[in-house]
């Protein structure tokens, strides 16, 4: 069957088996594989992309469910070359260690800061707690998207 | 009710192989084309930063800026043994073995250097960015990249290699000397435990960590805060639930590991001591972190509740189970 | 010393690949002409198997199954070579590799994973390792005793001294299997380079044992084989063994195309070592000063089905057993043993991360029946440069174990006014 969906700004039109989960659509058939596969049950989040401004677990959902949606995955969130602003901070504040939760982690903190843009400490904690980690303890990454907000602000602020 | 608790533990930590083992790691160096240089070393990044660590320690012997290191760790055909990434062996090792190849680079690139230059000797000349200069002399000076492109057939390049030092036990007295170096540390936590339900809460902690020298703080901190999360879920969540051989908890829906609701922030606080065998003072710290943790949490569970847990993990039936048990033992 | 790199904050080499997702991890790596395979694995803990491929290898999409027929050296394992590439006659654990199914596709491997025909004959197992310390426990490795070490440390006179301790404590302890849990399910490939080479594309600690592991298993020479090690998630110990190594280099090799095999989260579980479960038996004295003065203490670690580092693992866990601290009498015995639980390895802290949760709880209690506290008992008994171990090991330097304790002993104060502040409310929101 076909789908029609839009991914990382790119308009696709692709032919999916029934059976295929939307993190397979991704990986196996679009390459982009930049998103993980850690636990295939939804428990991990290493697979977390964000579908129509929501976070979800890609191997939770089957890919036609995603027929006529707007999907954002970690390959999409450069501009112009450019590092987004939580990629740029888990950089800097050293939240990255074997760096395979990092994407699903990345992306859930998008979907938060998209939603809130000011959350405090705790809040961020919440924000990712559908990510595990087993490397870092999760306070750098926790440092991290307190250094987005940041940077994020600086932006605002220099194009007001 | 909820009763708070606080609690210590320390602990000791043997690196390497350790128990007269041949503990070698080798490494190789080369000047490439464009007048970088080349580390070649079977190391493993797996995560712990070793990659990052190790160029800084190549960095500083070679006292050229780390973006002008290339560093090979990923290829059998193209590195040597460094043995394994593990026992908390790769900065102490492999860092000793890349900081002793960096040492002969620089004296065979000096040797290059006084050719190139027409000198009688290599006595005097300095390495520093990318440069070999006379130091009475500075304009007797000639960059990498152009010794790159005089001895690009005749490439220069040095190896080193360092095996640790450790003594074979006797088999009955187990007097020897097994590991080398120890690493230290020493942790405190305050809990809260909730008598009805056999929940514990994390509220603060504070870590001490022995680490020689911090080749690189923050991922100091960031092995310290993953080992922390580790030795929490060790005590306190992760079960098999093992059944007659069968792992019964066998996914992360049913074994959990701490999530970045179970973590608090810890105050960690790293200890330096220079260690005079290491590559500039620095030890390795990926194991211990995780080791002091458990410890504390169990001595703050008893200066809370009173009840000493013998018994891993502490998960809330466990618990309660201990505190039925002794509260059934005080009656008595 | 003036240092230019060395403590300075580097933001780590590798971080710009991995927050863009651009770091390959073996999954996400694809070949053209590529076949999937998956592996079989025993369903039972202790049984004589017969398998049957017959039906299996006629599934639409299979192109070969392989086991233990297909093996030069049927034998790895990174001390003994106790375990099976592919198990012959017996399973000892749940999870033992029994066969590597090879096909066009991931579905067409599992139809004929599903066909392949195992009869298992079960054999009376043992789980719990001081039943398998006894003589007449059912044996995991043929008639060898399922005791696989004994680590025996002596240091003075531990009777003698215990009679002169003014309190002494003895418990029994006790600790479970813990999975590593990186988040990287384990995942390869291999293919056959132009000259021949069997390419393994891994995610591994140590490439180099690897590659001799698999020569000597396809009966190789070492240059034969190369390791390209890619990004990996996560290893605490648990990629040590081997897993699909030799596997994927057995298929490419026979059938000169590429193959690979991805583990799903339940598979990894299955796959790879656990830590070793520690029975902790401790006797610990002190003087009425509160210095140590003797320490007792047995260890059993449960090995699981397969020695892996267990003889290490063992050792370390008695070397360390004291804790860090001096003790002038000691008297350790560690043991490992088999039994048919999941098998045990490396794991973060290597059998000193077992040994604390005994030690520091008896330092507490010691310093609870002397009526002084945590704090002092430890200051009174660390290693400080020049001490002397248990093993009689000196420490020349590097021991700045009083320095890390007094820095938590600086917040002790605090810590304890943080905990009566919650007790107080707690009482009172309970009146």
């Amino acid at each position: 069957m076909f789908i029609q969906l839009v991914i990382n700004g790119i308009n696709y039109k692709v032919d999916i088996d029934p059976n295929m989960r939307l993190i397979d659509l991704l990986r196996d058939k679009l390459g982009l594989v930049g998103t993980k596969e850690g636990c295939g049950e939804g428990e991990c989040g290493a697979c977390t992309v964000i579908m129509d401004g929501e976070s979800v677990n890609s191997c939770m959902v089957m890919a036609f469910q995603a027929d006529g949606s707007n999907i954002t995955t970690i390959e999409g969130l450069e501009e112009n070359g450019e590092l987004h602003p939580i990629q740029k901070a888990y950089m800097e504040e050293g939240s990255v260690q074997c760096g395979f939760c990092i994407p699903g982690m990345i992306m859930s903190t998008k979907a938060l800061l998209d939603k809130h843009p000011n959350p405090n400490r705790e809040e961020i904690r919440e924000g990712i707690s559908g990510n595990l980690c087993r490397c870092t303890g999760y306070n750098k990454a926790i440092n991290a998207a307190e250094r987005a907000i940041e940077i994020l602000k600086e932006g605002a602020k220099n194009e007001a | 009710m909820k009763k708070r608790g606080v609690g210590i533990g320390l602990s000791f930590y043997g690196t390497g192989y350790g128990n007269g083992f041949p503990d070698v790691s080798n490494a190789e160096v080369q000047l490439m084309e464009d007048g970088k240089v080349a580390i070649f070393v079977g190391a493993t990044e797996v995560g712990q930063g070793a990659k990052t660590a190790l160029i800084q320690i190549g960095a500083e012997t070679l006292q050229l800026d780390y973006k002008n290191i290339i560093f090979i760790n990923e290829d059998t055909d193209m590195m040597p043994d460094s043995g394994t990434a593990a026992a908390t062996r790769q900065t102490y090792n492999t860092g000793n073995a890349i900081k002793i190849a960096c040492e002969n680079f620089n004296e065979e690139i000096k040797k290059a250097a006084q050719k190139a230059l027409g000198l009688n000797s290599t006595a005097g000349l300095i390495v520093k960015d990318g440069v070999v200069y006379l130091a009475m002399f500075p304009d007797k000076r000639i960059s990498y990249k152009e010794l790159s492109k005089i001895y690009k057939d005749d490439i220069i390049k040095a190896k080193g290699t360092f095996t640790a030092q450790t003594v074979k036990m006797d088999d009955e007295t187990g007097q020897g000397a097994p590991y080398w170096p120890y690493t230290f540390n020493a942790c405190m936590v305050l809990v809260e435990v909730d008598t009805n339900t056999g929940r514990v809460e994390l509220l603060k902690s504070i870590f001490a960590q022995d680490v020689g020298r911090a080749v690189n703080p923050r991922l100091v901190e960031g092995q310290m805060d993953g080992g922390f999360a580790m030795g929490l879920g060790y005590t306190l969540f992760e079960d098999l639930n093992l059944d007659k051989g069968k792992m019964r908890n066998n996914r992360f829906s049913k074994y959990l590991i701490p999530t970045s609701m179970d973590m608090i922030d810890i105050e960690n606080i790293i200890i330096e001591d220079p260690e005079s065998t290491a590559p500039y003072g620095a030890k390795g710290i990926g194991e211990p972190t995780t080791i002091p943790v458990g410890p504390a949490i169990l001595n703050a569970i008893y200066d809370a509740t009173g009840v000493r847990v013998t018994h891993l993990p502490v998960t809330p039936e466990n618990l309660m189970k201990a505190i039925r048990e002794s509260e059934k033992s005080e009656a008595i | 010393m003036k240092l230019n790199t060395v403590g300075k904050n580097i933001i780590r080499v590798d971080s710009y690949s991995k927050v863009t997702g651009k770091a390959l991890y073996p999954q996400d790596i694809y070949l053209e002409n590529m076949l999937y395979a998956k592996t079989l694995r025993s369903e039972s803990p202790h049984a004589y198997i017969e398998v049957d491929t017959t039906e299996a290898e006629k599934v639409d999409g299979v192109v070969k199954i392989f086991t233990h027929k297909d093996v030069p050296y049927n034998h790895h394992g990174v001390v003994l070579h106790d375990h099976n590439v592919f198990c012959d006659k017996k399973v000892r654990s749940i999870g033992d590799p029994i066969a590597f199914i090879v096909g066009e596709s991931e579905e067409a491997c599992i139809r004929s994973m599903k066909a392949i025909k195992v009869n298992y004959a079960e054999i009376p197992g043992v789980f719990d390792p001081v039943e398998a310390m006894k003589e007449d426990s059912p044996k995991v490795h043929d008639d060898k005793s399922n005791i696989i070490y004994h680590y025996k440390l002596r240091k003075g006179n531990v009777e003698e001294a215990f009679k002169n301790c003014a309190v002494i404590v003895e418990n029994t302890y006790s600790t479970h299997m813990q999975e590593h849990a990186f988040l990287q399910p384990e995942a390869g490939l291999s293919y056959v380079d132009e000259d021949g080479t069997i390419v393994v594309v891994v995610a591994t600690q140590y490439p180099h044992y690897d590659r001799e592991i698999i020569a000597r298993a396809l009966n190789l020479k070492d240059e034969q084989v190369r390791i390209i090690n890619t990004n990996i998630g996560g290893a605490f110990g648990a990629r040590e063994d081997i897993t699909m190594q030799i596997h994927l280099a057995l298929a490419s090799k026979t059938l000169n195309r590429p193959v690979k095999v991805i583990y799903n989260r339940e598979e990894s579980f299955l796959a790879h070592s656990k830590r070793h479960p520690m029975i902790m038996k401790y006797k610990t004295g002190a003087d009425k000063d509160g210095y140590l003065m003797a320490m007792e203490a047995e260890i059993i670690g449960d090995s699981g089905a397969y020695c892996s580092w267990a003889i290490n693992v063992l050792r370390k866990a008695g070397v360390h057993s004291t804790g860090p601290y001096v003790i002038p009498n000691v008297k350790v015995d560690s043991y490992a043993v088999y039994t048919n639980n999941p098998f045990t390895g490396a794991m973060r802290g290597f059998g000193a991360t077992q040994v604390p949760n005994a030690a520091e709880q008896q330092m507490d209690i010691l310093a609870e029946k002397l009526g002084i506290s945590p704090i002092e008992i430890r200051r009174r008994n660390i290693f400080r440069v020049g001490s002397k171990t248990a093993t009689g090991q000196v420490l020349l330097e590097g021991v700045p174990l009083d320095r890390c304790l007094e820095t938590i002993a600086e917040k002790y104060e605090e810590f304890l006014e943080l905990k009566e502040f919650g007790n107080l409310k707690a009482e009172e929101e309970s009146i």
